[in-house]
């Protein structure tokens, strides 16, 4: 979710098969230098692709000698999936980060064989989406200050998850400034 | 040429069997039309993408840059246009670098269609090809199976017919630029107010012999109207169970940056 | 060539052991393709394949009637599995133990394929034992999770994957923080309190949801227990025939004795 100089993802902590909960500290947000990127769907390629990118932004920094760019590392992502357009990861990520050069928001999305969804308001995805393009639809203000900002997109997220029976159980949520990053755990329900 | 890389696919389809959903690809449930005028083309677009039911960008862009002359309007899944244009996008700015002569759009076309129908109609790209080259203004259409059509004027996807009834009543042969401006975007407002899977915007682009225009939100029929009143939570409404806070400059804590001089002896080097 | 991950994962320039594949393996699959080109493999649990062969049903569901439990406290993890080795409706063995040690401080559970099972758990386990050898120094279990994550999901995108689902119980060996994680077939790995497998989730998951802590001690781990395997005894509709526990502690793995033969009335 973008505010004013400031982005925020977050993201709920459940890992379930079908109904079953496994493990309630379950994060699904991964940081790799500045940007952040957000992955829902099976866990098993959360954790691959989580890993993929680790390994190839590191390479991208030992190579450039710098860290990625938000809007490199979404096309990175973007050409990543598409390479297994017919064999794809079943997940879909988000990415989240302030522009170096600029410090201006980024933010999109992308299904799971790479189509980019560039947004300036907001991106969701997972099983409670649905609720989550409702909550945000209606929340969602232009030029939200860091304090507002984290308070819109935690209630967004903690009653789109309320309403979804797979997702919920708690929720991290970090709210990226120039200058630094805050990393929130809220209180979620657990049921 | 792409390599795609199959090795989640067995998988995949193991997963499929045992219940697994398939993941939805955002398609582009679309209106794109192109129409000839004299002295060149203009191709247009609507900016909703969907995946199933659910808008899921609201202002995307269909019109593909293929060279400075030649431009495509998508439909169909929206990696598929996206990828398929740039890869022949591409192909065509290497060949005309090496050739030394302006892209022609029959190249893109045949191109194109040559790709597509390599690929059975899996890759589902339906594309309007429009453009000027040394021979002239020409406008194609393009479908996922690799079959071409050459008209004056065109509509694809999901909404082609609401936009082809538009044409089809009011198209007429040599039009003027404004006109055929005025024309393709009423066919996509047709499009946009009467296929679910069309909406929001007209991107219009319009290319003649000397230069291209792009059109950006052209026409905006569908603003959200502005918020009387605010949703906006009061500080401390969420309840925090756990705070961290990483600044920037904490972290030159634990890294420093020395200068080293340099050697004055010189290193040993193979020569 | 026997070790089909020599030829597929492409890891060879690692040096690490290459599993032989068992004789009913990859060598039969091509004489079974050979000879008869269409052919169904009844034996066969092929995931890659749409249709599911009764054998495979079965298989399944008798891979989630096997039992594993871990649950981590203070400064140890506790793994249990059951004793029963289960072949269609037959138990064949009551002293089974579906565990490994992988080094000093990591023990490593499994369920799953007959079969596969032990052929991955020690591939793995000389893996490690291999890395030990090699560096004078342990694999956390942190690192030895990630290493058979990666593995199991590199078996996963091969012709035929190993259908193992594991849990693995350790204690950092510098940091003397106490670790279980829980992986499927599918590789997913997540970092738990506790956990187990199969239909044995259902039951003691909630039981210990309600009364597991982060600080318990040892003994309070092993009551624990019990409580699960009590429901279990009372809810399972076959005998599992007890449980090889075994705790990891920082100065390494002790087996536990447990009390097998305990009744249990039903509720």
């Amino acid at each position: 979710m973008v505010g004013k100089d400031c982005v925020a993802i977050a993201c709920d902590l459940r890992l379930g098969v079908q109904a079953l909960t496994v493990s309630n500290n379950f994060p699904k947000i991964f940081q790799y230098g500045d940007v952040f990127l957000g992955l829902t769907g099976l866990a098993t390629d959360v954790n691959t692709v989580s890993d993929v990118f680790r390994y190839k932004t590191n390479m991208y920094r030992l190579r450039e000698e710098r860290d990625i760019a938000p809007r490199t590392f979404a096309n990175l992502v973007s050409s990543s999936l598409y390479e297994r357009r017919f064999g794809p990861y079943f997940v879909s990520p988000v990415v989240a980060g302030l522009d170096p050069k600029t410090s201006k928001p980024f933010i999109c999305g992308f299904d799971s064989i790479g189509c980019i969804d560039f947004a300036k308001d907001f991106i969701v995805s997972g099983t409670a989406s649905e609720q989550l393009f409702g909550m945000c639809e209606g929340l969602w203000e232009p030029d939200m200050e860091p304090d507002a900002l984290f308070e819109t997109i935690s209630q967004a997220l903690l009653n789109a998850v309320d309403r979804d029976a797979l997702s919920g159980w708690g929720a991290h949520v970090y709210i990226i400034e120039k200058d630094k990053v805050t990393k929130r755990l809220l209180k979620g329900r657990q049921d | 040429m792409p390599g795609f890389d199959f090795s989640n696919y067995n998988r995949n389809a193991a997963l499929h069997a045992r219940g697994v959903p398939l993941p939805k690809a955002t398609s582009t449930g679309t209106t794109i039309v192109g129409c000839i005028f004299d002295g060149g083309v203009v191709i247009a677009a609507d900016t909703r993408a969907t995946s199933g039911p659910i808008v899921a960008d609201k202002n995307c862009e269909k019109l593909h840059y293929i060279s400075p002359q030649i431009w495509c309007a998508g439909a169909g899944t929206a990696a598929d246009t996206e990828f398929t244009t740039a890869l022949i996008s591409s192909q065509l700015e290497l060949h005309s670098l090496s050739t030394g002569r302006k892209p022609r759009v029959v190249t893109c076309m045949t191109l194109l269609k040559q790709h597509l129908f390599r690929y059975q109609g899996h890759i589902g790209a339906y594309l309007v090809v429009a453009g000027c080259d040394p021979t002239g203004t020409h406008l194609f259409t393009v479908h996922a199976h690799g079959s071409t059509d050459k008209l004056p004027y065109v509509t694809m996807g999901s909404g082609s017919l609401a936009a082809m009834s538009v044409f089809e009543t009011q198209w007429k042969p040599q039009l003027s630029e404004e006109d055929a401006i005025k024309l393709a975007s009423d066919a996509i407002m047709a499009g946009i107010f009467n296929d679910l899977g069309s909406g929001s915007n007209v991107d219009v682009a319009v290319i003649t012999k000397d230069k291209t225009t792009l059109k950006r939100n052209f026409i905006r029929p569908n603003e959200k109207s502005a918020k009387l009143q605010s949703y906006a939570f009061p500080k401390g409404t969420t309840a925090v169970l756990n705070e961290k806070v990483i600044k920037k400059n904490d972290i030159g804590r634990y890294v420093t940056v020395e200068e080293v001089p340099l050697d004055e002896e010189k290193m040993d080097v193979d020569t | 060539m026997l070790g089909r991950r020599h030829s597929e994962s492409g890891t060879g320039a690692w040096g690490q052991v290459f599993p032989a594949r068992a004789p009913n393996g990859s060598l039969l699959d091509c004489w079974t393709f050979k000879q008869a080109h269409h052919r169904p493999r009844p034996q066969q649990d092929d995931n890659s394949s749409t249709s599911t062969t009764p054998t495979a049903t079965t298989t399944r569901t008798i891979a989630k009637m096997e039992v594993l439990l871990g649950i981590t406290g203070k400064d140890f993890t506790i793994i249990a599995a059951s004793k029963a080795a289960m072949r269609g409706a037959t138990i064949l063995k009551t002293s089974d133990d579906k565990t490994r040690s992988l080094n000093k401080h990591t023990l490593m559970a499994f369920s799953g394929e007959a079969g596969d099972t032990v052929q991955f758990a020690e591939y793995i386990q000389r893996n490690a034992q291999l890395y030990s050898m090699r560096n004078e120094s342990d694999l956390s279990p942190s690192a030895l999770a990630h290493f058979v994550r990666g593995e199991l999901a590199t078996s996963l995108r091969s012709r035929k994957p190993y259908n193992v689902n594991l849990l693995m119980g350790g204690v950092d060996p510098i940091t003397g923080k106490p670790s279980l994680y829980w992986l499927d077939y599918l590789a997913s790995l997540a970092d738990v309190p506790y956990a187990a497998h199969g239909y044995a989730q259902y039951y003691c998951l909630s039981i210990l949801d309600k009364h597991h802590h982060p600080d318990i001690t040892l003994g309070q781990g092993i009551k624990l227990l019990n409580m699960c395997t009590d429901e279990l005894k009372r809810r399972l509709p076959i005998d599992f025939k007890g449980m090889v526990v075994k705790a990891v502690k920082a100065d390494g793995i002790i087996d536990i004795e447990f009390d097998d033969d305990k009744i249990v009335k039903s509720a």
